[in-house]
C-alpha cells in the first residue's frame, strides 16, 4: 500500500478545491488534492461561465478550471484524480484517508467534495439515464436535433441550459413546480423571449416511460389536480444539487439536508477539519464564493498547522 | 488498435477523454455527432444509449470518460 503524507489534504478539486491547493502548496505547505472523479467539479460541464471576474466573460468551465489546475501543479501541489476513496478518519490528530491505491496521513483536512445533481426519484428515471434521462445538455443536447425535450427545474441552470439545447431541440419545454422561476432576471429574459421555448409552471414529472428510450412522461398539473401524459423524445434534469458528505457522516456536523456545518474561518466541528465550497452550509453557491471559501479555508490550515508545531516523524 | 471517440464539441468529457489518449500517445479517430446523424446513430447502436463520449477500442465500448477502463483495454 503506497503512503502519502502531508500537511494539508484536500477532498475535491472543483473550484474552491483547487483555489484551496493553489494557496496551501503557494505558502510551502505539502499539499495533496485527491478526487474521485476527474477534477474539476461541476464547473467542466458548464459550457460558458459568463461571471467569474478577470475573465473575459465567455470563459469555458473547462478552460478556467484547467487554468486553476495549472496554476494549483505549478505552485507544487500534487493532484491525485480517479480516486476509490474507501474511508476517512478525522479524528487524531493526524487525519487518515484510505483510498484503493493508497492510504493518506494528513495534518489538515479541507472537504470540499462539492455536490452532485439532485434525482427526480420517479419511476423510469434510473432506467433510461443516458437513454433520453440526462443531467448534461452540453454534453449530451446534440442528440436531440429536431426533437421535442423537456427541461425539469426552476433555478438559473434549468433556465439556462434550456436556452442552450434550443440550439439542437424542435421546442424544448421547461417543466416547474412552482409558479415562478428562481433563476436570475436577465437568464429568465433570454428564455422567454425564444420562440423555441414553452413554460410549464404548476406541473411536476411523476413518470417517465419508453421502452428502449424515453417516449413520453406522465405530468402533473399541480393547479388544476390533472395528470396528463407528453411525448416526449428527451428530459434534462436541473433541479438543484445534493452534497457530498455522506464519508463525513457521524464524524463532523452536518445539517438535515447533508451540508457541512462550519464556523466563520470555515472549521468544522473538528479542530484542523475545514469545509469550502458548495458542500458548506451557506446561502450563495457561486463559483466565486467556492473560491473565496478555499482561500480562507486553506489560510487557515496553514494557521491551525503553524500553531500545532508537529515534530518531525510524528506521523502514524 | 483502432480507437474511435464519439464526442460533441461542447462536452467537457470528451475533451478530458481526448486530452487523455493524446496524453498517453494513442491514435484515435474523432467523429463529432453533432454534426453526423449517420454517425450518431451507429453510437447510439453500439452503446444503447445517448450520451457522450462513448469511445470505442477493438469493438470494446465505454460510456463516459471512464480512465480506468479505457487503461485496461489500452494495455492488453
Amino acid at each position: 500500500m503506497n503512503r502519502t503524507e502531508c500537511d494539508v489534504l484536500i477532498l475535491g478539486g472543483g473550484p474552491a478545491g483547487l483555489t484551496s491547493a493553489i494557496y496551501a502548496a503557494r505558502s510551502m505547505l505539502n499539499t495533496v488534492v485527491v478526487d474521485q472523479n476527474v477534477v474539476g467539479g461541476q464547473v467542466a460541464s458548464t459550457y460558458q461561465v459568463a461571471n467569474y471576474p478577470g475573465t473575459n466573460g465567455i470563459i469555458r468551465g473547462i478552460d478556467l478550471v484547467n487554468n486553476m489546475k495549472k496554476q494549483a501543479v505549478d505552485f507544487g501541489a500534487q493532484i491525485n484524480d480517479m480516486q476509490d476513496i474507501k474511508q476517512i478518519d478525522l479524528s487524531g490528530e493526524i487525519k487518515k484517508l484510505e483510498t484503493a491505491k493508497a492510504d493518506y496521513y494528513a495534518r489538515s483536512v479541507i472537504i470540499a467534495t462539492g455536490s452532485v445533481p439532485r434525482k427526480l426519484n420517479v419511476e423510469g428515471e434510473e432506467r433510461f439515464t443516458g437513454k433520453g434521462v440526462h443531467y448534461c445538455a452540453t454534453c449530451d443536447g446534440a442528440f436531440y436535433y429536431d426533437a421535442n425535450v423537456i427541461v425539469v427545474g426552476g433555478g438559473d441552470a434549468a433556465v439556462e441550459e434550456a436556452v442552450f439545447l434550443t440550439r439542437y431541440a424542435k421546442k424544448v419545454f421547461v417543466v416547474h413546480r412552482r409558479d415562478h422561476f428562481s433563476a436570475t432576471k436577465s437568464a429568465q429574459e433570454e428564455l422567454f423571449k425564444n420562440p423555441s421555448v414553452e413554460v410549464l409552471f404548476n406541473t411536476e414529472v411523476k413518470a417517465i416511460n419508453g421502452s428502449d428510450f424515453v417516449t413520453g412522461v406522465k405530468l402533473f398539473d399541480n393547479k388544476n389536480n390533472r395528470t396528463y401524459e407528453m411525448d416526449i423524445d428527451g428530459i434534462f434534469i436541473y433541479i438543484g444539487m445534493q452534497p457530498q458528505s455522506s464519508l463525513f457522516r457521524g464524524q463532523i456536523e452536518i445539517d438535515d439536508y447533508g451540508y457541512i456545518i462550519t464556523d466563520e474561518n470555515l472549521q468544522t466541528s473538528v479542530k484542523g477539519v475545514f469545509a469550502a465550497g458548495d458542500v458548506r452550509k451557506k446561502e450563495i453557491r457561486q463559483i466565486t464564493t467556492a473560491v473565496g471559501d478555499g482561500t480562507v479555508a486553506a489560510i487557515m490550515a496553514g494557521r491551525y498547522i503553524a500553531g500545532l508545531k508537529p515534530e518531525p516523524g510524528k506521523f502514524v | 488498435m483502432k480507437v474511435t471517440v464519439y464526442s460533441t464539441p461542447t462536452c467537457p468529457y470528451c475533451v478530458m477523454a481526448k486530452n487523455y489518449l493524446s496524453e498517453k500517445n494513442i491514435p484515435y479517430e474523432d467523429i463529432d455527432v453533432s454534426a453526423d446523424p449517420a454517425k450518431a446513430r451507429e453510437m447510439i447502436q453500439k452503446s444503447g444509449q445517448r450520451g457522450v463520449p462513448v469511445i470505442d477500442i477493438d469493438g470494446n465500448i465505454i460510456v463516459g470518460f471512464n480512465r480506468t477502463r479505457i487503461d485496461e483495454l489500452i494495455n492488453q
